[in-house]
């Protein structure tokens, strides 16, 4: 059984608030949520050293920054996945909770809680810096498709620059790129002529009478918007 | 200032040789008006890979001129003497998005330290991508910033729509909701300092 919190009672879960900072309605909801989670909360969780050693082992060959962190979009990863239609979706994982993904692995069973946010003296102050690097990976749901490419204003617009990987016969596609703070405009190009915005992102007219996706990234140790 | 940009070199075998012509003066046009000159290229490049006519790649170019003059001018009358063309170019995003010239004004004039007008733009712009009407977009932002919520409360305002559109809400109403928590909920504490983790609480 699942249970949606309300998301000012996930904010006192996150210790963002007290339980005198909710509005009186949601009190019993939030002495609920606690009630709960407490001895899961206060029970210790330590993660294995190997598996720690296996995270940071992805992150290098991945290229990452070994300060870089990502979190997941469980949502948007399980909507895909339950999606009764054929649908093309584009996961963007975020750069900055990596570590946050092994403790939501552990702790899959209690998902009530936002991913966890950056520092935000880190995010600000790093916001407009021309420091290239947040890794926001992209995935595509194109079965059936010969090949998939991604082109952008970080690519010049360029439809073989960026090919995205098959993940299998799975008619999944996926690419991980560094993209510089500022809002990029992109679209996937399937076999080399359809271009298909991203449905799991925001989108704008591209003023050709088709739709461009949107990504916006707050800072190298920031977020994508 | 085409200079900096050498239009011809980024555009050729591109687009049709008349869209360079165009596009290399609306480069210099905007280069000496101060106002950023890339977005104009990747749109004539965009143009291109999609396979576009060259007359609406032109149209297409000029739109977005525009935009960008408009966007200078509401930040230059929102009390920025000399905008940034980051700012310029998010204010030019907010406006392709669906935002008014008005709108920028007044989210630009609203914008505090740490999160300047081009983030605060940036996000509403965002915003609007994911449906939110313009309106309950710029009342969302503002309430945030005029609440005195922290930095990241503001730069998280897309990712809590998302998350309120994925529960059932519509944009409108995942921003009406956020509005109305951000203006009620008391002020939490300041930012926290790189490297550092709020406490939780029990």
């Amino acid at each position: 059984m699942t249970r949606e919190f309300h998301p000012l009672v996930k904010r006192l879960l996150d210790g963002e608030l007290t339980l005198g900072d909710l509005p009186l309605e949601l009190r019993p909801e939030g002495e609920e949520a606690l009630r709960l989670l407490a001895p899961l909360d206060r029970a210790p969780v330590t993660l294995s050293p190997a598996l720690d050693a296996r995270v940071m082992a992805m992150l290098r060959r991945a290229g990452s920054p070994a300060t870089a962190r990502e979190s997941f979009r469980a949502g948007r990863v399980w909507r895909w996945i339950s999606a009764p239609r054929e649908v093309e979706i584009r996961l963007r994982v975020r750069p900055w909770a990596v570590g946050a993904l092994a403790a939501a692995a552990v702790l899959a069973a209690l998902v009530v809680g936002r991913p966890s946010a950056p520092p935000v003296g880190d995010a600000v102050a790093a916001f407009g810096s021309t420091r290239p690097g947040v890794l926001v990976r992209f995935v595509l749901y194109a079965p059936g498709a010969r090949r998939v490419a991604i082109a952008g204003t970080f690519n010049q617009w360029d439809r073989e620059a960026t090919p995205l990987a098959p993940a299998g016969t799975t008619g999944v596609w996926t690419t991980t790129l560094a993209l510089a703070p500022g809002q990029h405009q992109y679209a996937f190009v399937v076999d080399g002529a359809r271009w298909v915005p991203d449905p799991a992102a925001p989108a704008v007219d591209d003023g050709f009478g088709r739709r461009n996706s949107v990504v916006a990234i707050a800072g190298p140790r920031g977020r994508a918007l | 200032m085409s200079a900096q940009v050498d239009v011809p070199a980024r555009l050729a075998g591109r687009v049709p040789p008349e869209v360079v012509a165009v596009v290399r003066g609306a480069v210099d046009s905007a280069a000496a008006r101060g106002l950023p000159v890339e977005p104009l290229v990747q749109k004539a490049l965009e143009g291109g890979a999609k396979g576009v006519p060259a007359e609406r790649v032109i149209a297409a170019v000029r739109a977005l001129a525009g935009e960008l003059d408009a966007s200078a001018g509401a930040l230059r009358s929102a009390g920025l003497a000399a905008p940034d063309g980051d700012a310029i170019e998010a204010g030019a995003f907010a406006l392709t998005a669906g935002l008014q010239e008005g709108q920028v004004r007044e989210l630009a004039h609203a914008s505090r330290t740490p999160v300047g007008p081009a983030a605060t733009l940036r996000v509403a712009a965002t915003l609007a991508a994911l449906g939110v009407p313009a309106k309950e977009t710029v009342k969302l932002v503002r309430r945030t910033i005029e609440a005195g919520r922290a930095a990241v409360d503001l730069l998280d305002l897309p990712d809590r729509v998302e998350s309120e559109i994925a529960r059932g809400a519509t944009p409108a109403q995942a921003a009406a909701g956020l509005a109305r928590a951000a203006a009620h909920l008391p002020v939490g504490p300041p930012d926290v300092p790189p490297g550092r983790e709020r406490s939780r609480k029990p």
